[in-house]
């Protein structure tokens, strides 16, 4: 079987690479001291995803405990799509601007690290040297290791770990559909009340990996790059869409921008159904008034797609030790809770929680969850190869842009 | 006080001389009238007189008060008391405010403010000084405006018919009131005009313009 | 002109970057591959097209309204009232302007909210396409209430160089209505005038972002937001795709502004044989009517748009049809103030710099052409040039310029694009007011012993306060506005009122959106609040100072 070839290829994939941060962690911390006391009276430009209020808060906090523990200045760089952040790498490559950098740090994973990692673009491998690296799950968690297909190699350090999540108003479906056939049929059934974001949006193209993964009958083949078979491997997908789209929101002539905005259109009533992949994100959102009461979740039966995402540095920052400390923080017991407080971002943590002392454990597990937070899912689908994404993306585009 | 004295002046425009070689002086204390049709050059004169001439005039000729040559000076050292015809009160400034901007320099803020009151009373505007110049009348204006020349202690007066835009009544008690002051202070006084009474009033030597130019420019 | 340096540096510093921009927007955008992957993008040709049609038709239903909408009001009386109307909407940043109008037409916006259920029966929220439309119906909306305020009040500085009142008499005398009178004997002359900013207008209706984002139609949205969404691209290739494509846009608009040229010149022909025909019908109130309520309607939707923004900053869940949003109003404040309190700060901060930077260059230079008029037009035409070419061309190749010089992301560099496009208002404003004030004060000044500078720091400067003012309100409102010039110079590192709220539109998220365009709105009007206020103030017992 592909798939189960594919797992042992992973899986030996991750072993390799502990293995490998372990044997040259020791050494490397030593430095830490030095890279602390560099880092000191610099300043990071982090630039993040920018249009989540709560996050761009929990980033201020952040930035307000760097200052005052490391006098290490946090901006974060508010971006609509990190692939602004890959593009301008990219252009001061072109430019000649080899260091002093205008990005330090970067919010990255799947195909941007991808397109960054090959054509050499980031610093490292620097992720054994940080302390806090040692509690992450590597173990237990193969995300943390293999981005979307590609090996992370030292060059990213996971920061979060996310299943794609579909949340719905309970008041409207009663029994969730979670295969794509009832779902297909729920969306027949209440006209112009579902949608998914605008393909080349991330949360869009997670739903089209979602539902192919689900759709076809091999989906260990979708490891492998894409080639002259994509028409064929994807026409149950095209076939799901075209039968969806004419009952859907605007009859498919108009799709939410992102996953906040579906939200937004979820919160005014417009809509009955939103993606996300952080599984607690509704309940955040009902703890901060921005959804009403009475969202449910599910994850498809056939399991979630799911990845981790990542924080790298350029070739060109001018504050590596600034961004390593940044880095450092962010993986720290204490902002990873933080991060995992539903009160305050609510995404889970890519840390091992055995790893942890008794204090920093009980902080874990005094968090509270709430109503509309789903267990955790049967099922993790690792993501198909990226060339599949960019294809995807590209025959929406021209399928569905009249 | 000194003379005003011009010698040889000429104005031209593209090359052609406005009117013919210009030369008198005048006493102090006396007032010479300068007639001529609109476009002879009078108001010209006095802003060659003044170094306020457009570029598009060029002049030649000297002028002094007394034995000082005035044409290398800018016109703020020359010291020449100009009345337009409109009264020209700085509109952002109280009554007080335009007169203190005229005063010469020197004495304290208190002792300066006496002398802009004495001066209000003394043409009869006592209580004025914290007036908007806008809420004054043509006549109240225009003594405002002879006020401001003369703090500034001019050697002469350069009066630009400051008395058309005026009504009957008041015309002639601003008339009476420069020219007892120009009298009074011994200024020679330069007067451009079109109104013959104004000459009689002046009482002064009377010089007409009427130069090659002056048939064409009317 | 070369006599003057303050003349010259000012246009050197609005020319030059502009030049330079399109220049290097050419040398690197001039890809042939990259021409063909723009041409081969799905549904490119209906973005181009939905651009040129939604830029037009708004341009020509503006410049229609605000010619009777001038007229009327001059001969009827309350050109005042019209000059009240528009200011607070044309102080309003058409970023503002699209979030407010995107939640007030949306199916569960503040209008459908406002009906219902009571009086359309909708429980849930229609399905209808009222925003975004693909007709672009809603985006010629949003040009059109930015647009007409505009023209408005480019028409009414133009009334000054035309003796309007006397043309207009001759023509009533002549039996001809107040109306026919202005339209056949005013406008003409009137619209000469307004050439450049009417060019200007069609410009930006064809290139712009800002009110395309939230407003224009999604698939596929206008050509300029494509461009936009492909600047952001991770990949390369996409990336020059970008390049090519502003210079499409660049040729797209230039062609749409050479055949409204030829249009205008055929209107004007149409016109005079219209007046050759020699009817005339004298009775306007139908139309006075017509364009009152037009205006009024518009003025309405506008602070209505507001109410929108301001309703949705405080919302969370909001669920139709409830008219006003659920919860503690105040603690949504709490959660807002924080976050908007910085963006303000660096908002602020460079529109002022902007306004007290563009009034310095300013100030001389019309100090230096106070005489001249020729030089005056001149140089307002020099400066009128970033505003008659897309923004994205040459800001794209200014970027480029910055990124070599090693200067973007500086603050330097962010000011100086901002003063690119203020630099025109300012010039417009305070360069025909310097002229206007009578030389002989300064004349008074020098015969009572004030040399130069006294003269100009006592006399001058008091006498053009009041326009100063309301040209650093109008530079500062200019700069709160700008996006795509904070975002190119900026290299991401100005978080401004005006890219956090286009950011947010363009994610969709209307939510946070709304928090920065309220910033976005309350910024200018306060401005505008201040400088009149101030200008009042300091002359409360001057009548005569000039206004």
């Amino acid at each position: 079987m592909c798939l189960r070839r594919h797992a042992a290829h992973l899986i030996a994939g991750c072993f390799a690479a502990v293995l490998l941060a372990a044997g040259g962690a020791a050494a490397e911390q030593d430095n830490w001291p030095a890279v602390v006391a560099e880092a000191r009276g610099q300043t990071v430009y982090f630039n993040a995803w920018g249009g989540d209020l709560t996050i761009n808060r929990y980033l201020q906090w952040a930035a307000d405990r760097l200052r005052e523990d490391h006098g290490v200045e946090l901006r974060h760089v508010k971006v609509t799509d990190i692939a602004e952040a890959v593009a301008r790498v990219r252009a001061e490559r072109a430019a000649g601007r080899d260091d002093n950098g205008s990005i330090d740090l970067l919010w990255i994973n799947g195909e941007n690290f991808a397109a960054l990692q090959s054509a050499g673009l980031l610093h490292g491998p620097w992720v054994s040297e940080v302390p806090n690296a040692s509690y992450v799950d590597w173990e237990g968690n193969p995300t943390t290791l293999i981005d979307g297909t590609i090996a992370t190699d030292g060059f990213e350090l996971p920061w979060g770990t996310a299943a794609l999540t579909l949340f719905f108003d309970k008041s409207q479906v009663s029994l969730p559909p979670t295969n794509p056939a009832t779902l297909l049929r729920w969306i027949g059934d209440h006209p112009g009340r579902f949608s998914y974001p605008q393909p080349p949006a991330f949360l869009g193209s997670a739903f089209l990996k979602q539902l192919l993964l689900l759709l076809v009958d091999d989906s260990g083949h979708l490891q492998q790059p894409a080639g002259d078979d994509f028409g064929k491997v994807t026409e149950p997908l095209w076939a799901w869409l075209n039968q969806a789209h004419p009952h859907m929101w605007r009859r498919g002539r108009l799709f939410p921008l992102s996953g906040p905005a579906q939200r937004d259109l979820l919160a005014v009533g417009e809509l009955d159904w939103m993606l996300s992949y952080n599984p607690s994100e509704a309940s955040r959102a009902i703890r901060n008034g921005d959804l009403h009461d009475g969202i449910g979740a599910m994850h498809f039966a056939g399991g979630a797609l799911a990845n981790s995402h990542f924080i790298a540095i350029p070739y060109n920052s001018s504050a590596t030790a600034g961004a390593r400390v940044v880095a450092n923080f962010l993986l720290s017991p204490e902002a990873q809770a933080r991060k995992a407080d539903e009160q305050h971002w609510g995404d889970p943590s890519v840390l091992d929680i055995d790893k942890l002392d008794t204090d920093d454990q009980q902080a874990f597990s005094a968090l509270q969850i709430g109503t509309a937070t789903p267990p955790a899912a049967k099922r993790y689908l690792p993501e198909p190869h990226p060339s599949w994404t960019t294809a995807l993306e590209q025959a929406w585009l021209e399928r569905y842009v009249r | 006080m000194k003379p005003l004295q011009l010698d040889k002046v000429v104005l031209s425009v593209d090359g052609a001389a406005l009117f013919e070689p210009l030369s008198f002086s005048v006493l102090p204390g006396t007032v010479t009238s300068l007639l001529g049709p609109s476009g002879s050059g009078k108001s010209s004169l006095l802003a060659y007189l003044c170094g306020i001439l457009p570029p598009a005039i060029t002049a030649s000729g000297a002028i002094r008060i007394g034995d000082e040559n005035l044409g290398r000076l800018p016109t703020e050292k020359r010291r020449l008391g100009l009345l337009f015809q409109d009264p020209l009160l700085f509109p952002h400034l109280d009554v007080a405010g335009n007169l203190l901007f005229g005063l010469s320099r020197g004495g304290s803020r208190a002792e300066r403010r006496r002398r802009v009151d004495e001066a209000l009373a003394s043409v009869g505007l006592g209580g004025f000084a914290d007036r908007d110049p806008a809420t004054l009348s043509g006549g109240q204006q225009a003594r405002v405006a002879l006020l401001r020349v003369l703090l500034a202690e001019p050697r002469a007066l350069l009066l630009d018919e400051p008395f058309s835009s005026l009504d009957d009544d008041n015309r002639e008690r601003v008339r009476k009131l420069v020219f007892d002051e120009a009298h009074r202070r011994e200024l020679p006084t330069l007067l451009v005009t079109h109104d013959e009474q104004d000459v009689v009033a002046a009482g002064g030597a009377v010089i007409n313009l009427s130069g090659p130019n002056a048939d064409k420019k009317e | 002109m070369l006599r003057r340096p303050a003349i010259v540096i000012l246009v050197a510093v609005s020319a030059v970057p502009t030049i330079a921009g399109l220049a290097a927007a050419l040398w690197f955008g001039l890809d042939a591959g990259a021409f063909s992957r723009v041409l081969g993008t799905p549904g490119v040709g209906l973005s181009i097209a939905s651009s040129i049609w939604s830029g037009s038709i708004a341009t020509v239903i503006s410049l229609m309204l605000a010619h009777l909408a001038v007229g009327l009001a001059v001969s009827g009386g309350w050109r005042t009232r019209l000059n009240a109307l528009t200011l607070p909407l044309l102080a309003m940043p058409h970023l503002a302007v699209g979030i407010g109008l995107a939640l007030l037409l949306a199916p569960s916006g503040v209008l459908m909210r406002l009906l219902s259920p009571w009086a359309t029966g909708f429980e849930l929220p229609p399905d209808w396409l009222t925003v975004q439309d693909p007709a672009a119906l809603s985006l010629i909306a949003g040009l059109v209430l930015k647009e007409t305020c505009f023209l408005i009040m480019a028409l009414m500085a133009a009334l000054a160089q035309v003796p309007s009142a006397r043309l207009q008499l001759q023509a009533q005398t002549l039996g001809y209505g107040p109306l026919k009178s202005w339209l056949t004997a005013v406008a003409p002359l009137l619209q000469q005038q307004i050439r450049l900013p009417l060019a200007a207008v069609l410009v930006f209706g064809i290139s712009n972002v800002e009110l395309a984002i939230p407003l224009g139609p999604g698939l596929p949205p206008t050509f300029s937001v494509l461009l936009w969404r492909w600047f952001t691209d991770a990949n390369p290739l996409i990336h020059s795709q970008a390049y090519a494509g502003t210079l499409l846009l660049l040729l797209a608009t230039a062609a749409t502004v050479v055949a409204a040229m030829t249009v205008s010149n055929l209107a004007r022909y149409v016109l005079r044989s219209s007046v050759q025909g020699g009817r005339r019908h004298s009775d306007d109130r139908f139309a006075q009517g017509v364009i009152k309520a037009t205006l009024i309607l518009l003025w309405t939707v506008g602070v209505l748009a507001i109410v929108a923004i301001v309703l949705r900053s405080v919302s969370g869940a909001w669920r139709f049809p409830a008219l006003l949003p659920a919860g503690d109003w105040l603690s949504r404040w709490n959660d807002v103030l924080p976050t908007a309190g910085n963006t303000a700060a660096i908002t602020v901060a460079l529109a002022t710099a902007t306004a007290l930077v563009g009034l310095a260059l300013v100030l001389p230079a019309a100090e230096q052409c106070r005489h001249d008029a020729r030089t005056r037009a001149t140089v307002g035409a020099w400066l009128f040039l970033p505003l008659l070419v897309p923004q994205m061309t040459f800001l794209f190749g200014v970027q480029v310029l910055l990124v070599r010089m090693n200067i973007d992301g500086t603050f330097v560099a962010v000011l100086w694009s901002h003063l690119l496009f203020a630099l025109p208002y300012l010039w417009g404003l305070l360069a025909p007011a310097r002229a206007a004030i009578d030389p002989r004060y300064r004349q008074v000044a020098a015969t009572l012993g004030a040399p130069p500078s006294r003269a100009w720091l006592t006399v001058t400067l008091p006498l053009l306060a009041r326009s100063g003012l309301l040209a650093l309100a109008l530079a500062f409102s200019v700069s709160i506005a700008l996006y795509l010039p904070t975002l190119f110079a900026g290299a991401g590192r100005f978080a401004t009122a005006a890219t956090e709220a286009a950011a947010a539109a363009g994610s969709g998220n209307l939510r946070l959106a709304s928090v920065h365009a309220l910033l976005l709105a309350v910024l200018p009007l306060i401005a505008f609040a201040g400088a009149y206020a101030s200008g009042s103030w300091l002359f409360r017992h001057r009548q005569g100072v000039p206004r």
